[in-house]
């Protein structure tokens, strides 16, 4: 009975219709692509749908609030170069490498809220220039990715995050997700969220802080986006410049496709998961068609749109 | 009122403080004033920018933003640089249709932000990706051309014809500011409900806004072309946020109903100069978008600080 009443509210829903959706592409893939939706393709959908669903659970939790975060890329691809010149490929250094790349994105993240927060910068502004702090670091630091140690691969034990019948690649986001779970619904920090996103004034008149939960939200939104440029670079072996620029579109699209409203306040992980899956695999879907690159573009775009008109919409005025 | 007017201001501050900057670092690295040469580069190359820039302020003052500028600029690019090849009458008429496509394209988005009721970020975002793969269909490989009597009229590499564009650009803000629907944009981005009460068509107002932010970008495009002599099917993705940060620091508001496109084209022109300051002052060319970063954050800081003062001013 309480179960039922769960699943009529209107946030269950908006995951009901998520993950509707990634049903519905796994099907049609299945019927006109044979062998589509088997594990092993499903296996590698997974995988590369982990990387936009790290990145879109930090966004997510800037979004709740009303806020964005386009910072992602490039505090992704400078974590990414962190961890391969700080361990030099050697698995002894690996735990501290780790620590650095996270603890670059939890310091950007930082300042990103701190700005936002407390000195009253728009976040659209303010993650757009720290954005280019970090790119121009990124590049100048490195030399443009030539410096002595840039040609460092990943340590061999994060590579092996990938390899396997069932990839623990696949338990890590499994991890993010259950984290994320019980940080928003069980937890008062969770609640406190949803009160900010829905009306910030009246939850700062109810007592919660709201610019500490702000500086803590865009804190984990950095740290979420260096743990996706830490596996990206372990999936491919080596960092590139321009790594993270496809993931700052992707995690908004992830999150919306998601059933988060972009406003705040509503939403949940269990439909980003969803959100980035249906992404991922509509990508792989064009791609086993051999549709060519402008189409493949321009049925994702169509395919947000409609996924948009379906549940994305406001109410009507008046 | 007065408000506003500080709001303005802190474009042209901006602007009058890097051209300032621009000039000392030029006269102490090169011993020597700036050329005529330098200035008409300077113009050129900022045009596309400040095109965008005025579109995307027209539509951040109704409280929207426009990422598929990025897109139409893209597809605008691929077509002018594809068709407008040779012969007066052809090169015009194509330049014509181009700026119909970025008007189209434009009035799409209004389309579905207006009557679709679907957030504008959300919207121009899927959009983005629509009009990017049309540019790369309509132009799979960079390249291209524009004729050079084309280029002479546009962006004259010896006289400054530019400026006589830019002229036009200045005046027609001036005049649309003053019409029914300029006050309407403000009056829909200061407070949406009540510009509806007071019986402002708002979803006709954003329709227009979107597709002028469209025309925009097509002129933006062509005088692009123009300036490099060729085409590309990604040259628009820059100027997504190149033209938000231009609207920033131009002193538009994001919550909208406050600033001026005239804000946003000062911005537009200190961002562009900003690059020559750095490259005059022999920073590394990798560093550049660290100082963009900073310039852009400062920037909006500058203006947040001046709000606080002038408050505690008033109410002193």
């Amino acid at each position: 009975m309480n179960a039922l009443r769960v699943l009529d509210s209107p946030g269950a829903r908006r995951i009901l219709y998520a993950l509707g959706g990634t049903v519905a592409v796994l099907l049609v893939g299945a019927i006109l692509h044979p062998g589509f939706a088997s594990w092993s393709s499903l296996r590698v959908m997974l995988v590369v749908a982990s990387f936009t669903g790290f990145v879109a659970a930090g966004q997510m939790l800037v979004v709740l609030v009303g806020g964005i975060d386009l910072s992602i890329p490039w505090v992704l691809n400078g974590a990414a170069i962190v961890l391969t010149t700080s361990s030099l490929g050697q698995t002894s250094r690996a735990p501290l490498a780790i620590a650095l790349a996270l603890g670059v994105g939890a310091l950007v993240g930082f300042g990103n809220g701190m700005g936002v927060a407390w000195l009253g910068v728009p976040a659209v502004v303010m993650t757009l220039g720290m954005n280019g702090v970090m790119q121009g670091l990124t590049l100048g630091l490195s030399k443009g990715l030539t410096c002595a140690s840039c040609g460092s691969y990943a340590p061999s034990p994060l590579r092996g995050l990938f390899g396997g019948a069932l990839p623990a690649q696949l338990f890590l986001w499994a991890g993010v997700g259950l984290f994320m779970t019980v940080l928003l619904t069980l937890t008062t920090f969770g609640r406190r969220v949803y009160a900010v996103g829905v009306n910030p004034r009246a939850a700062f008149l109810s007592g919660i802080g709201v610019r500490g939960v702000t500086v803590a939200l865009y804190t984990l939104s950095g740290v979420f986006a260096a743990l996706a440029g830490i596996a990206l670079v372990a999936y491919g072996g080596q960092p590139s410049l321009g790594l993270g620029d496809p993931y700052l579109f992707e995690s908004i699209a992830a999150v919306v496709v998601g059933g988060v409203s972009i406003l705040g306040g509503r939403g949940h992980y269990l439909g980003v998961i969803a959100g980035s899956l249906t992404l991922v695999a509509v990508t792989t879907f064009l791609q086993a068609q051999r549709v060519p690159e402008y189409g493949r573009l321009m049925i994702y775009g169509l395919v947000i749109l409609a996924i948009l008109f379906a549940y994305g919409r406001e109410k009507a005025h008046d | 009122m007065r408000e506003a007017l500080r709001r303005v201001s802190l474009g042209y501050l901006v602007l009058a403080a890097t051209a300032v900057a621009y000039l000392v670092v030029y006269t102490s690295r090169l011993g020597r004033f700036p050329t005529s040469f330098d200035y008409l580069s300077i113009l050129n190359t900022t045009l596309p920018l400040v095109f965008v820039a005025i579109g995307q302020s027209l539509v951040v003052l109704t409280g929207g933003i426009d990422l598929s500028v990025g897109g139409i600029v893209s597809v605008c690019v691929a077509v002018t640089a594809s068709k407008v090849t040779g012969g007066a009458v052809s090169s015009y008429t194509w330049i014509l249709a181009v700026l119909a496509l970025g008007l189209c394209c434009g009035a799409v988005n209004g389309l579905i932000v207006a009557y679709g009721r679907i957030a504008p970020i959300l919207v121009t975002l899927a959009t983005l990706s629509i009009f990017s793969g049309l540019a790369l269909r309509v132009l799979p490989v960079p390249g291209g051309s524009i004729p050079p009597e084309v280029r002479l009229v546009l962006t004259n590499p010896a006289t400054p014809t530019g400026l006589i564009w830019l002229g036009l650009a200045v005046a027609g803000w001036l005049v649309l500011r003053r019409t029914r629907f300029g006050m309407r944009v403000y009056a829909v981005g200061s407070d949406e409900s009540s510009a509806r009460a007071v019986g402002v068509p708002a979803a006709a107002v954003k329709l227009k806004v979107y597709a002028l932010s469209g025309l925009c970008s097509a002129l933006a495009a062509v005088f692009y072309v123009s300036t490099t002599t060729a085409g590309d099917a990604n040259a628009g993705n820059p100027f997504i946020l190149t033209s938000i940060a231009s609207v920033v620091v131009g002193g538009v508001a994001f919550s909208g109903g406050r600033g001026s496109a005239l804000g946003a084209m000062a911005g537009a022109v200190a961002l562009t100069l900003v690059i020559d300051i750095l490259f005059f002052s022999g920073i590394d060319p990798l560093y550049q978008s660290l100082f963009q970063g900073l310039f852009l954050v400062v920037a909006v800081l500058l203006g947040t600080v001046g709000t606080l003062l002038a408050r505690r001013r008033r109410l002193a």
